[in-house]
């Protein structure tokens, strides 16, 4: 299906026009005060301890990176997962062997301690 | 009012380009980043392409913008401004890419009959699905498989430069 331009502009403006309506009344009517605790950064109501720049730790990238690799074989479901009732055995066999390559992967992560959060 | 879609969609994937090359900050370079990936994904939903645009969103804006600021801040300079670059380095870059624009453009010029062709094949998630998994004519089902060995190449790959990194 493909979805016609003229209903997302519609979307669109509704949406800015809802969202940035909210904001300017408010801005208008509602009472403000300056304070220098206000303009503090929010964290969760309790000061916030040294600055956000800091070094990540090397762990979350390998994580990232598990993930991406994952979200690539999800991906690849979502066609097969729509056809797959049509399709019959074959489908089924052919995800299998996709599964079963990706599912070494996942074994071979978690022998070597990837999964585990040092 | 399909062409006001494509030309805000390209706006703001020029704006967005723009301002991730010459940000200074290069945290907000990703983030002007992920606007260019979400306008491209708008792009191939006016097209059509759905499940490409899909692919787009939790590809790219979702998986390749996460894992670019995770690089980032693992350097641990990620707040630090850039310094701008030199005049002479400026110069060169406006120059390349001048150089670019010009042949883009005279390759264009020369063969200006550019013939448009409509999406007269609608590339729905279930045809794509099904010459995925077709193993006969015009099927990839190889190409299917084989791709789960790329993977595991890549998460192997992955796991052991991780691995060396914290040892």
């Amino acid at each position: 299906m493909v979805m016609s331009s003229e209903n997302l502009v519609i979307y669109f403006i509704s949406g800015i026009v809802l969202v940035g309506a909210g904001i300017l009344v408010s801005h208008f009517f509602a009472p403000s005060s300056e304070n220098l605790q206000k303009s503090e950064t929010f964290e969760c109501g309790i000061p916030t301890r040294g600055t956000s720049w800091f070094q990540f730790k090397v762990g979350y990238y390998l994580f990232a990176i598990l993930f991406l690799i994952f979200e690539v074989e999800v991906v690849f479901l979502f066609p097969w997962a729509v056809v797959m009732k049509e399709s019959g055995t074959s489908a089924f066999i052919e995800i299998f062997i996709f599964l079963f390559i990706l599912g070494g992967g996942l074994l071979y992560a978690w022998k070597k301690n990837a999964l585990r959060w040092e | 009012m399909n062409q006001v879609v494509f030309y805000f969609l390209s706006a703001v994937i020029l704006v967005f380009s723009l301002l991730t090359v010459t940000s200074s900050r290069i945290l907000r370079a990703a983030v002007y980043l992920l606007f260019v990936l979400i306008a491209t994904a708008g792009i191939y939903f006016l097209l059509g392409y759905n499940f490409l645009a899909g692919v787009q969103l939790t590809l790219y804006a979702g998986g390749i913008i996460v894992l670019i600021i995770f690089a980032i801040m693992l350097t641990g300079s990620a707040g630090e401004k850039l310094e701008r670059p030199s005049l002479n380095k400026f110069l060169l870059a406006i120059l390349i890419s001048l150089i670019g624009t010009v042949t883009s453009l005279i390759l264009f010029f020369a063969y200006h009959s550019f013939p448009v062709i409509g999406n007269e094949i609608p590339a729905t998630v279930k045809m794509v699905g099904a010459s995925l998994i077709n193993p006969g004519d015009n099927g990839y089902v190889l190409p299917f498989e084989l791709i789960s060995v790329l993977l595991l190449a890549a998460i192997v790959g992955a796991i052991v430069i991780a691995k060396k990194a914290t040892r």
